[in-house]
């Protein structure tokens, strides 16, 4: 049962109260996850903190070329931004797709990320960009990357009972490079992703100099092609190359059958037309800002 | 065509002072800002919140149930479960009010029983001071089950190996009821005579009706015994007496009410809102306090009827210069745990499958067979849309072999006013053959085969669908209606009718048809409705019926109203009364015109003959100083007749992936005559939106352990805003000789065609033939494969 609901105004207070509660204290942002999981008894909490009057983690911004999210920022708030269209059009995607118009408007990025789901929309993109996620508890600050932010199916390794997590980071993708974001679900809002894919890429001439592939939910976490990943380095950008990306891609992805969000064999079988879309996509807008 | 454009025709042609009009609906202030009262909104001094322990098996029998640690929770006061609730056998359907001879209904279920046939079953109820109490005490109750064998296949379920879920079966194994036969011709002559004859199955999903408001109940039981229930329910007359069988109550000691609006309905309370009112009623007997239920979206989904989904069977002889002269449909649905609207369904899905074209042999054979999953009942359409998708289908397939356009092909051989047919009643009218044109014009039917480039990833398609249906259940079962019309004491006036408003308009489009027959003002005009309490028994909001049927009451009790106002007022215009009329609310003599009248002179002293008009407020007043006022009743069995409709679609395949999207639907509908313009738009705008539900990506499935895998919003895959295509809703008035003002039914069937006419579309874009619904994403995606390799 809650106790109690705390609005503190800073990073320092917050954490002040997740530790004055002994791991009795939830973080809580939009909670559009959380207020259900605490109902149906998923998560336990006896206090929430919720970190949205935190005025310094409702910003977006870049300062030497990387770019912040705080907190607090919604999912509305990074679709929208001018600063994340201009420089990673696949996380703006990402954040676009997360359930519906109403969620978008107080569920948070961040909190998207928290809750570990394995295809986590914005997780799938911010590990494409190659994000970490700045956590900070009564010890101190450290910088996680995101694709270690994962500790199983719906489990993060951050603690929102001791931790904060209060912003996600990322080099400011440069002129040479592109990012995508490509999803398949069943409706344009309200709905989980069948599969997503995130890519950037970099050129070099007519070259990846390197790119990251993102899949998801193709194991319990958002999965990098690594060995796509490898090949690609220093490849031509050709159909052959996409081919033989996309069929490396294929080894490393490990999707369940689900009755409601397609099978195992399906989304095995779409899955190179994402890989495809995705990596073309971003070589346009590489190519285009050249 | 817009509704202001229609507004302006109708001012131009006709001479209807209220109908033809879109005035501002009754509801729509009280509904956008929320002061509009549902049955969730409800709240009594001391009342009790409900929660109900469901089964977690598909088929158990309960060996024991211990409720004693749940009565001793602190905010319990009362538990009901098979020990403490009548041993009276029912239907949670109004098919056992309005079943006619020589059918039986078919009464197969307890508010509890000591075996459960699906997961979700009831097996006890628990009232509290608040609704976590409530639930907390269904973990208190100790039950014993011992699993049954399940099965889930209808098909499978008339095995003789299969368990029995019921038993006295006399038709079959798990067959419920009679099963349903329709001949007309010789059918076996007629393929033998057929050029080209097509035969195919079609498999049918179960898809869910997803009204906005959650099954709800309030009940509330006097200490003298009388029964108040306000609900959600589509039939407050018929729920009545459903509730005064099972409890032993006599009807006039029970009130069953909406308060006064309802969420929607799409056919999922015809009868009772899941088992909402009895088990509430159950309760608050217990308990001595009114007792409150809300359904939780999960329980909606997993406990109350669905559309039925199955198999069916066309096969359609065709003459070489494309007459159609032989079809035969067969269905076998899957009637789910309970036998709801399952006798039903299959005949409505029959007599309205064989009826779109006119074809001289023709053969229906439909039943349902019990599963052990959710039961299934009326939705929206009622086994029409069931038969359409594979009869359109086949009918494109036909077109195709004769190399004839499938458009012609229809044109040719639909059904005309007076043509014979298998129904029991005439076609008095129909407007397909311009709704055809207009929808054709529409879409742009002759860019069909121009629209794609080679080698495109993604194709688009443009395909079509027809159908009809009915305007009300005569005489398939129980259908009649009542209204009183009660000209005020000041000339206003009020009228009764029980009919409930579901979000349809009811409680502005009847109020238009009693103005225009008075030839009032609407705004005089008040409607009370859905209430037995305080309006004369009607059969209810279904079967596209509200309007049609219990318009035609509305309409004969306007003309007896008016008849005894003309009456009364010929003495003081000194007219005999065939020569009066009423118009702008006075009363006038029809050859002079609306002069002279004794507006602003108090209570009329007329007589003297040089009147020749007064108003219904002095008229009233007047008859009021001499004891006298005008009631009109209106009782009728309406006749029945045919809508018509035609839907094309254009959509997107994206070939690698199967993704279909609907990029255009143009729906055009023969109503009749379309009372309110706005009103009728929005239910073909709805009607087509869940018809691409149905197409595209609404399905309930069941695992293994017979659990649906779709029972929310977030996995049941309904449109949302964000999904709708551009739909076209257009308007053909054919003017039935038998309805209001010429109205036919509408509320069903905007999404009849609609399956059909997207998987034909898809077909026009792929060349892949679907005989499965809904047109997901991975069916396609296999489909394509497939018929590649």
């Amino acid at each position: 049962m809650l106790q109690e609901y705390y609005l503190p105004n800073s990073v320092e207070d917050a954490l002040v109260l997740l530790k004055g509660n002994n791991g009795q204290a939830r973080i809580i942002a939009g909670g559009t996850d959380l207020v259900i999981d605490h109902q149906t008894e998923k998560v336990k909490a006896d206090a929430f903190i919720d970190i949205s009057s935190i005025e310094e983690l409702n910003k977006i911004e870049e300062a030497d070329g990387v770019i912040t999210i705080g907190a607090a920022v919604t999912h509305s708030q990074v679709a929208k931004s001018q600063l994340i269209q201009k420089y990673a059009p696949s996380l703006v995607m990402a954040a676009r797709s997360v359930g519906s118009l109403q969620i978008r408007n107080i569920a948070t990025m961040v909190g998207n990320v928290v809750n570990a789901q394995p295809a986590a929309d914005t997780a799938v993109a911010l590990v494409a960009l190659g994000a970490e996620a700045e956590v900070s508890s009564a010890s101190g600050v450290e910088y996680v990357p995101e694709e270690s932010m994962y500790d199983g199916v719906g489990k993060s390794t951050v603690d929102s009972t001791s931790q904060l997590v209060t912003r996600i980071r990322f080099d400011a993708p440069q002129s040479n490079q592109g990012t995508a974001f490509v999803r398949l679900c069943q409706r344009k809002a309200l709905a989980l992703p069948m599969l997503n894919v995130a890519v950037m890429v970099s050129l070099k001439g007519d070259q990846f100099e390197w790119v990251r592939l993102a899949m998801a939910p193709v194991g319990p976490r958002p999965k990098r092609a690594t060995e796509a990943e490898e090949m690609l380095k220093g490849s031509p950008v050709t159909d052959e190359v996409f081919e033989k990306a996309v069929q490396l891609a294929l080894e490393s992805a490990n999707p369940r059958s689900s009755m409601v969000r397609g099978s195992r064999e399906y989304r095995m079988g779409v899955l190179p037309v994402l890989i495809k879309r995705a990596l073309a996509a971003a070589v346009d807008q590489a190519k285009m800002k050249n | 065509m817009s509704a202001v454009k229609i507004d302006e025709q109708v001012a131009k042609t006709s001479g209807y002072n209220v109908i033809g009009k879109s005035v501002r609906r009754r509801d729509a202030l009280a509904k956008v800002t929320g002061e509009a009262m549902f049955s969730t909104d409800v709240k009594l001094p001391g009342m009790l919140y409900a929660k109900v322990l469901r089964s977690p098996y598909p088929h158990a029998k309960i060996t024991k149930i211990d409720t004693s640690k749940a009565e001793e929770l602190p905010g319990v006061k009362a538990v009901v479960s098979v020990k403490n609730t009548p041993r009276e056998k029912f239907n949670t359907s109004a098919t056992m009010t309005f079943t006619v001879p020589h059918l039986d209904p078919v009464l197969d279920q307890y508010i509890f029983d000591d075996v459960v046939r699906y997961v979700g079953d009831e097996v006890a109820a628990v009232a509290a001071v608040s609704e976590e109490v409530a639930q907390q005490a269904l973990k208190l109750i100790d039950v014993e089950y011992e699993q049954l064998p399940a099965v889930y296949d209808p098909l499978e379920a008339m095995r003789e190996d299969s368990p029995d879920i019921h038993t006295g079966c006399h038709e079959g194994k798990n067959v419920p009821g009679d099963i349903v036969k329709i001949a007309m011709g010789d059918v076996e002559k007629g393929f033998e005579e057929s050029d080209l004859v097509i035969e195919e199955m079609f498999k049918l999903p179960v898809q869910k009706q997803a009204q906005m408001e959650t099954h709800a109940a309030v009940a509330q039981v006097t200490p003298e015994g009388n029964i108040t229930v306000w609900s959600t329910t589509q039939t407050p007359h018929p729920t009545r007496m459903i509730l005064s069988k099972v409890f032993g109550v006599p009807h006039s000691k029970i009130r069953v009410l909406n308060p006064p609006y309802v969420g929607g309905g799409f056919g999922v309370r015809i009868g009772c809102s899941g088992k909402a009112e009895p088990i509430a009623v159950a309760l608050s007997m217990q308990a001595k306090r009114p007792v409150k239920i809300v359904y939780t979206r999960e329980e909606d989904f997993t406990a109350s009827d669905t559309r039925h989904g199955g198999y069916v069977w066309a096969k359609l002889g065709v003459k070489k210069d494309g007459t159609f002269h032989a079809l035969e449909l067969k269905g076998i649905l899957n009637a789910g745990a309970y036998c709801s609207f399952s006798c039903e369904v299959p005949g409505v899905m029959g007599a309205m499958g064989l009826s779109v074209y006119r074809i001289p042999n023709e053969n229906f054979v439909g039943y349902t067979a019990y599963t052990n999953t959710t039961p299934a009942g009326a939705m929206r359409g009622f086994g029409n849309p069931q038969a359409i998708f594979p009869l359109e289908s086949v009918v494109d397939m036909a077109a195709e072999k004769l190399g004839m356009d499938s458009l012609e092909l229809r044109l040719k051989n639909i059904m005309k006013t007076g043509d014979p047919w298998c129904l029991p009643y005439p076609c008095g009218s129909t407007g397909l053959a311009e709704c055809i044109e207009k929808g054709a014009e529409s879409i742009g039917w002759e860019r069909r085969g121009k629209l794609n480039k080679p080698g495109a990833t993604k194709v688009r398609g443009i395909g079509m669908g027809v159908g009809t249906h009915c305007s009300n259940a005569w005489p398939f079962c129980v259908d009649y209606d009542n209204a009183y019309i009660t000209i005020e004491q000041d000339g206003s006036v009020q009228l009764a009718t029980g009919v409930p408003d579901i979000g349809t308009g009811t409680s502005t489009s009847l109020p238009q048809l009693a103005a225009e027959v008075l030839g009032v003002d609407l705004d005089t005009v008040n409607i009370t409705f859905g209430d037995t309490a305080s309006t004369p028994f009607d059969i209810g909001s279904h079967a596209s019926r509200t309007l049609y049927a219990a318009g035609t009451a509305v309409i004969a009790a306007a003309k007896d109203a008016k008849k005894q106002v003309l009456e009364y007022a010929s003495d003081l215009l000194n007219a005999p009364a065939e020569r009066l009329d009423i118009k702008n609310s006075t009363v006038f003599v029809a050859a002079q015109g609306l002069t002279n009248s004794c507006s602003g002179s108090g209570v009329c002293k007329v007589g003297s003959g040089e009147r020749t008009s007064i108003t219904m407020k002095e008229l009233a007043a007047h008859a009021h100083l001499r004891n006298k006022q005008f009631i009109g009743v209106g009782r009728i069995v309406p006749p029945n007749s045919p809508p018509w409709e035609a839907h094309f679609a254009e959509v997107e395949v994206d070939l690698e992936t199967g993704q279909v999207r609907v990029i255009k639907l143009a729906a055009a509908h023969d109503v009749g005559k379309a009372i309110h313009p706005a009103i009728v738009e929005g239910q073909i705008e709805g009607g087509v939106l869940q018809g691409i539900g149905y197409a595209l990506s609404e399905e309930i499935k069941y695992n293994d352990k017979g659990r649906q895998q779709n029972y929310s919003f977030h996995n049941y895959f309904l449109p949302t805003a964000e999904d709708v295509p551009e739909i076209d809703a257009i308007i053909i008035e054919s003017n039935d000789p038998s309805g209001p003002f010429g109205a036919k039914g509408l509320g069903e069937t905007g999404l009849v065609p609609t399956a059909p006419a997207i998987a034909n579309a898809v077909y026009d874009a792929t060349g892949v033939r679907f005989k499965e619904i809904p047109l997901t994403e991975e069916r396609v995606f296999f489909g394509l494969r497939n018929n590649k390799a």
